[in-house]
């Protein structure tokens, strides 16, 4: 269906020009645009019907917000009274006028904790108060200065079509020697998970140290896979703005607390996602503009205790997409996770819009100032093998993205490999998969796989598997209880110290804690770089993350480069 | 296009659970050929009916037709048909296409089958949808009607099926019960 | 070990698992049995592939007796010699219509019923006011016609005098357009027949003669030779002529019939190359498309059989070289000097859709299946034991003959005593081994098994694939009767208080340990259960016999006393009692091994092969482990 353009008028309508019709069919116009409905709460982020900011303490309890009196508080404002906001500053920052607020956010000469001291106790209606004072540019100054880890990072989709445990794991190691720092994988077949998880662990690790890994599945299983240190942190917990989408998914703020303190209890990282649309989509906004009800959600994480949101409207990105100033409001939704002292992964994860122009404008607001993670899933693989529904960007956008990084030298978190070390890397984990399957008694990996594994960009690139012997062997994963330390040992055993060594250290961050920290992930020393031994100094030109020195020279490598010095030459 | 293109549902009185086993009961959300006249991608509402109706025919099963007014919740609407129904199966359909076949005694957010994306549903998966309703009222295993997915739907289509789900829901009656309904179609001009 | 016993370990290499028994055993030749390990055979059986499988096996046993690998003394591998099979199926015959005389399918539902006949007339030549066809008229429909206007348009064509018999359309509309149709006969009991796919290519202007029978019912005038020379008014010749097209239609709920000049069915048998047999001083040749039993019959005047080639360019002769190719190159022997050692043909069908039909009708064509295993005399075992002693830094050594071990571990099953036999059913080969009174031991492996059946099972449900038959092999069925309650194959009912999932409502299933799943297709419950009960039984209940025959003395089944079977097939749910029931009537016992009387039929080479070492002499034990 969507490949038919809207109708433009029947043969017998007013005549057009050719020009008109070329315009018809310009990809862009296979997108949605809607009209705002505020009253509806299809609307991005200017609304007459959302709250006025209020705020009342009595005896250091909240007892009216934005206007609602204690009384009549939803579960989800008792919960933002009583844990998200900070009641010791809370009068006096909503106090202080917005305009001010917003002025101190892009003001480079005020810091970062200076800021922070007065955001932690505004209500969501005074946050959307200032947010909605900043334009575009704004925003993403106030990005660049209110984002918790001062240097940027990526994630990416590791996926297969067909659940293929190799080809997630060869996808994997070669996104991880690109450069994203965290990658996560979903199935189509949810029984295949263990499978998945491992080869998507391993992969991971065969590529570059210390890169961390997740498997988002319902949340039991989520949690199971985690606990045993199959996967390293996990993002799928989704949170709402309105009370009535809560009840509808039978949750409560309560209970995804508890969710994130079980990981937490292990030392695994965590973090909430949300994001605009979601309740309107689900006809439940109750009124309130998209943006509004996201805050709610951030401060619904906050309030939480997790040290971070997926936000950046993810799954609903169509619905903001589609009315006015909808971009804007995405980009205020991650500022406002900032704002927070919350580790934002950004979104830029899902099919957003058929016009490559519109796909990248729309990613602009996190690339640009940086963010803890720019995309939260750069889809590396193909989109026909992304079972997120596919990403905003996927493989073929790699040199493209490279290319932005170089002409406009912003770090976007990837870097330029050449052929040879990614053929290498892919063999490497495709190899280290097959002795795993091997020791554990899973369903054969052949060397054919191994070598379609290297060399390939798809899923119709592998051999095809045998679906019911991999479930049952991913049913055997779970029934004899396989750990991450089983995994570490066979690694050993079969000649892959080098990967053992690698998970090991990931796994050890377990006992430290150290990866609880807010925007925390590991460099390729396996220290753990977050907001509080990489906080973010940004203090105006000159200052806070520059893309200079090794890295810089790094990044001006691409494909194809003509040598300066011998200019028959190319040099990548 | 053959048949009448637009219908209306004349009310006939409260809705009551069917005796017959050989009856699959089609619900249908409050602004369903009422408020909206079309689906997403401008399939008639009475073509989505005729070709539901048609593919239980077709099976020798009868149909029966009921709204309900007090929910624009797809699974909500199909389960109550489905408690309504003779043999226990329903189809429920949103104003924008979106349909599930529902069997009464699943929970309410399971189904039988589901066609979750709108757009993609035209006349002849309706017919398909009729046809396997019948058979799963007559105990038979039909193949589940095959859909498409198509990623790209998302930004084409995503707002618009907020928009009309807003619409729904404004149409909602609350506490109002389920009624029987007929279809009463307009001459067709095409054919 | 302080005591003075030793830690040993029994490894068996079989075809597709590799099994490890861990024991201690004292200066006095006393076992004692510490655990066991299962894992899946590395590389062809009897080759140096075999390493990996069997240190992991041995690892993992060591594991599970919590004994430290460094004080493993000695690993006994059994003398396995690599034994490859494969599966051919040729379908040898087909159905072809030639020239659109008929459509006999089963929609799966008609429209109206009973007998029509007249000429043929398309539906467009009725649109309009032009006069109507005179006679008795059977309406064609091609597609994109809607039901609707089907309907309007015959009623205004009765209505101007058309005498409509029947119709034939291309979509799924027959109820509906009869519940439409107004005229003459009342309530429109016309038979219409619908889902025509080709129905373009229905000739036109033709006698024909439609037949919808009432539900639950077959044609019966359109399926009888009589009954077609009646409606077309054929003599002697013609019907003749017509009696294939009678037969083809048997057992349709609906039938349509067009009197062409020289239409036909055929039923005509494919040639798919010929089978060459050579053994016992002769070479016989036979046509794969005589059947499995003129092959088996072949197979028999040529005992013991010492090669057998196919035609090249069938699937057959290919997959007999496949066969000898994959054994020349795990053996590294020339590829003259494999011989196929035994073959097994089986007669099957295949659903197909019939050539030239016009409504993708189907036919059960006839298929010969073949199975073949070769086997060679060079094994190399003794790499395998070297590699081994060197990854666990023990002594490694070849302690006996499967076949030999199998008896001596099947012969712990508890109520068993020599002369006793032991069945082994695994994926590709049924090997047998026999065990007299005097202590002669002999061994035999004939072709076809477990993955055999699941191609029987694949083809013959039209399944298409190779999972769900491998399942329906190996469990139950049951008809989901509703959310809270399925139907055993067997007839009895099982009530769930939790609802059974939505995907599997109204299906065929089979229990499996994870719950139900169900079999994509549309034959009942009684059918699949059928195919999947023959199928066994033409593979494992012939080979047993096959096998036994072999080494039983004087091939006499009457000589066999006890009979256990072993390996995964005997932990199949119905094929011991089978094989069991066939058996019976030569007065053997026969069942599961239960290896040590806890193993089950499991692990009774690899436990034999201790408890042959454990009763040799202390000088030679003592030497083995010195070297």
């Amino acid at each position: 269906m969507t490949s038919t353009l809207p109708s433009s008028g029947a043969a017998a309508g007013p005549r057009t020009s050719k020009r008109t019709e070329m315009l018809e069919s310009r990809p862009v116009n296979l997108d949605g645009f809607v009209e705002e409905w505020p009253e509806k709460g299809l609307v991005a982020m200017e609304s007459d019907f959302d709250p006025a900011p209020s705020i009342r303490v009595e005896n250091g309890v909240i007892v009216e917000l934005d206007g609602r009196p204690r009384a009549e508080f939803d579960f989800m404002d008792t919960f933002i009274a009583d844990h998200a906001i900070d009641v010791d500053v809370a009068e006096r920052a909503n106090a202080v006028p917005s305009d001010e607020i917003a002025r101190m956010l892009v003001n480079p000469t005020v810091g970062r904790g200076e800021v922070l001291d007065l955001t932690r106790g505004l209500t969501p209606a005074k946050l959307l108060d200032v947010v909605k004072l900043m334009n575009v540019v704004e925003i993403m100054m106030a990005m660049q200065k209110m984002r918790a880890r001062r240097m940027p990072a990526n994630q990416a989709h590791s996926t297969s079509a067909r659940d293929n445990p190799i080809q997630v794991a060869a996808d994997a190691a070669e996104g991880a020697l690109r450069g994203f720092a965290e990658l996560e994988t979903t199935l189509g077949v949810l029984r295949y998970a263990p499978l998945v998880a491992i080869g998507l662990q391993i992969g991971a690790q065969a590529g570059r140290g210390g890169v961390i890994t997740q498997c988002a599945l319902e949340e039991a299983t989520e949690l199971d896979l985690g606990m045993r240190g199959i996967t390293g942190y996990a993002e799928t917990i989704s949170v709402y703005g309105t009370e009535s989408v809560f009840v509808d998914g039978d949750d409560t703020p309560w209970s995804k607390a508890f969710l994130a303190s079980a990981y937490a209890s292990r030392g695994i990282k965590m973090r909430f996602t949300s994001g605009t649309g979601s309740e309107v989509q689900m006809g439940n906004a109750e009124g309130r503009s998209m943006l509004y009800l996201e805050i709610r959600c951030i401060l619904m994480a906050k309030g939480a205790g997790v040290q971070g949101l997926q936000n950046g409207s993810i799954s609903c990105i169509g619905v903001p997409g589609a009315v006015p100033g909808g971009i804007r409001a995405v980009a205020a939704e991650n500022l406002v996770c900032n704002m927070l002292d919350l580790e934002c992964a950004a979104g830029n994860d899902q099919s957003f819009s058929h016009s490559a122009m519109r796909r990248t404008s729309r990613l602009m607001p996190q690339m640009l100032p940086g963010q803890d993670l720019v995309c939260s899933g750069f889809s590396a693989v193909p989109n026909s093998d992304n079972m997120f529904a596919g990403s905003n960007l996927d493989v073929e956008d790699y040199d493209d993205w490279n290319t932005v990084q170089r002409d406009l030298q912003v770090d976007g978190g990837l870097r330029h490999v050449r052929s040879e070390e990614i053929l290498a890397v892919r063999n490497r984990a495709a190899r280290a998969l097959q002795a795993v399957f091997a020791e554990l008694d899973l369903p054969r990996i052949t060397d054919d796989e191994v070598e379609a594994a290297t060399y390939a960009d798809s899923s119709a690139d592998y051999p095809l598997r045998e679906v019911l012997e991999d479930l049952k062997g991913a049913q055997s994963v779970m029934d004899r209880g396989v750990t991450g330390l089983d995994l570490v040992k066979i690694l050993e055993r079969t000649g892959f110290s080098d990967i053992a060594e690698n998970y090991l250290q990931v796994l050890r961050q377990r006992v430290s804690g150290d990866l609880l920290q807010t925007s925390a992930i590991l460099d390729a020393d396996f220290v753990p770089q977050a907001a509080i031994n990489d906080a973010n100094d940004y203090a105006g030109p000159g200052t806070g993350y520059r893309l200079t020195g090794e890295r810089w020279a790094e990044l001006k490598r691409l494909r194809h480069v003509t040598s300066a010095e011998n200019p028959e030459e190319e040099v990548s | 296009m053959t048949g009448p293109t637009t219908a209306s549902l004349r009310e006939v009185g409260p809705a009551a659970r069917g005796t017959r086993p050989d009856e699959v009961v089609i619900a249908v959300s409050p602004a369903f050929a009422d408020f909206f006249t079309r689906t997403i991608v401008d399939v008639p509402h009475a073509e989505v009916l005729r070709q539901v109706m048609a593919g239980v025919e077709e099976q020798g099963v009868t149909s029966r037709l009921i709204r309900v007014w007090d929910t624009a919740d797809l699974a909500a609407i199909a389960h109550t048909g489905a408690k309504l129904s003779g043999s226990g199966i329903c189809v429920g359909l949103l104003s924008r296409g979106t349909t599930m076949i529902h069997q009464k005694d699943l929970a309410r957010l399971s189904n039988l089958e589901l066609f979750p994306q709108s757009p993609l549903l035209d006349a002849a998966v309706f017919r398909g949808i009729g046809a396997n309703a019948a058979q799963y009222a007559k105990g038979e295993s039909p193949e589940p009607v095959p859909t498409r997915n198509d990623q790209m739907a998302r930004p084409r289509w995503q707002a618009k099926a907020a928009l009309l789900h807003l619409k729904e829901f404004d149409r909602i009656r609350a506490g109002v019960k389920p009624v029987e309904v007929v279809l009463e179609s307009a001459p067709s001009l095409a054919g | 070990m302080d005591d003075g016993s030793r830690l040993v370990v029994g490894v068996d290499i079989g075809n597709s698992t590799t099994e490890a028994c861990v024991a201690a055993v004292d200066a006095a030749g006393r076992v004692q049995r510490l655990g066991s390990a299962l894992t899946r055979t590395t590389g062809v059986k009897g080759t140096p592939d075999n390493t990996d499988g069997a240190v992991t096996a041995v690892r993992r046993a060591l594991e599970g007796a919590r004994r430290d690998p460094a004080g493993l003394d000695l690993v006994l591998l059994n003398e396995a010699t690599p034994v490859i099979s494969g599966l051919a199926m040729e379908t040898i015959t087909e159905t072809i219509i030639t020239e659109s005389t008929m459509i006999g399918h089963n929609p799966s539902t008609p429209g109206g019923g009973g007998l029509g006949a007249g000429t043929t007339v398309p539906i467009d030549d009725l649109v309009g006011d032009a006069p109507v066809p005179g006679g008795p008229s059977i309406v064609v429909v091609p597609r994109g016609w809607d039901f609707d206007r089907v309907a309007a348009v015959l009623n205004d064509a009765v209505g101007r005098g058309l005498e409509l018999v029947a119709a034939v359309l291309a979509h799924d509309d027959a109820v509906l357009v009869a519940n439409r149709l107004t005229g003459e006969p009342a309530g429109g009991a016309i038979p219409i027949v619908d889902e025509v796919g080709a129905v373009e290519r229905v000739p036109l202007g033709m006698a024909a003669a439609v037949e919808v029978a009432a539900p639950g019912r077959t044609i019966r005038t359109l399926s009888d030779s009589y009954g077609l020379a009646s409606v077309f008014g054929l003599d002697p010749d013609q019907t003749r002529q017509v009696a294939p097209v009678a037969r083809a239609l048997t057992g349709n709920r609906s039938a349509v019939v067009v009197r062409t000049p020289s239409g036909d069915v055929s039923d005509r048998r494919v040639p798919v190359g010929e089978l060459v047999l050579t053994g016992a001083g002769k070479t016989l040749r036979v046509d794969v498309d005589a059947g499995a039993e003129a092959i088996m019959d072949l197979l028999g005047r040529v005992q013991p059989l010492e090669d057998a080639t196919g035609e090249p360019g069938t699937h057959v002769g290919g997959m007999l070289a496949q066969v000898r190719d994959t054994m020349t190159d795990v053996t590294g022997q020339p590829a003259a000097e494999i011989r196929i050692r035994d073959v097994l043909a089986i007669d099957t069908f295949v659903p197909r859709e019939v050539r030239g039909g016009l409504a993708g009708e189907v036919a059960l064509e006839n298929a010969v299946a073949l199975a073949a295993m070769v086997r060679t005399s060079r094994s190399r075992m003794q790499v395998v034991a070297d590699r081994v002693a060197g990854a666990l830094h023990c002594s490694a050594r070849i302690g006996g003959v499967e076949g030999e071990m199998a008896v001596r571990g099947a012969l712990t099953t508890p109520g068993t005593d020599r002369p006793i036999a032991v069945l082994d059913m695994g994926g590709g080969s049924t090997d047998a081994a026999l065990l007299t009174a005097d202590g002669a031991c002999t061994a035999v492996h004939v072709a076809g098994a477990g993955e055999l059946v699941t191609k029987l099972i694949d083809s013959e449900l039209a399944l298409d694939d190779r999972d769900t038959a491998e399942q329906v092999k190996w469990y139950p069925l049951a008809k989901v009767e509703s959310f809270f309650h399925v139907r055993h194959e067997d007839g009895t009912v099982q009530f769930f208080t939790e609802p059974l999932p939505a995907h599997v409502f109204a299906r065929v299933v089979v229990m499996t340990p994870d719950g139900p799943v169900p079999v994509p297709t549309r034959h009942p419950v009684d059918h699949v259960r059928r195919v999947r009960r023959e199928a066994k039984r033409r593979v494992f209940v012939v080979n047993a016999l096959r096998a036994l025959r072999q080494v039983a003395p004087g091939g006499s089944l009457r000589m066999l006393e006890f009979v256990v079977l072993l390996g995964g097939s005997a932990l199949d749910f119905e094929i011991p009692e089978m094989i069991a029931d066939a058996l019976a009537g030569h007065g053997i016992v026969c069942g599961t091994g239960n290896v040590h009387g806890t193993e089950g039929p499991r692990n009774a080479v690899a436990s034999g092969l201790v408890d042959a070492w454990a009763t040799e002499p202390a000088g030679e034990q003592a030497g083995e482990l010195a070297s």
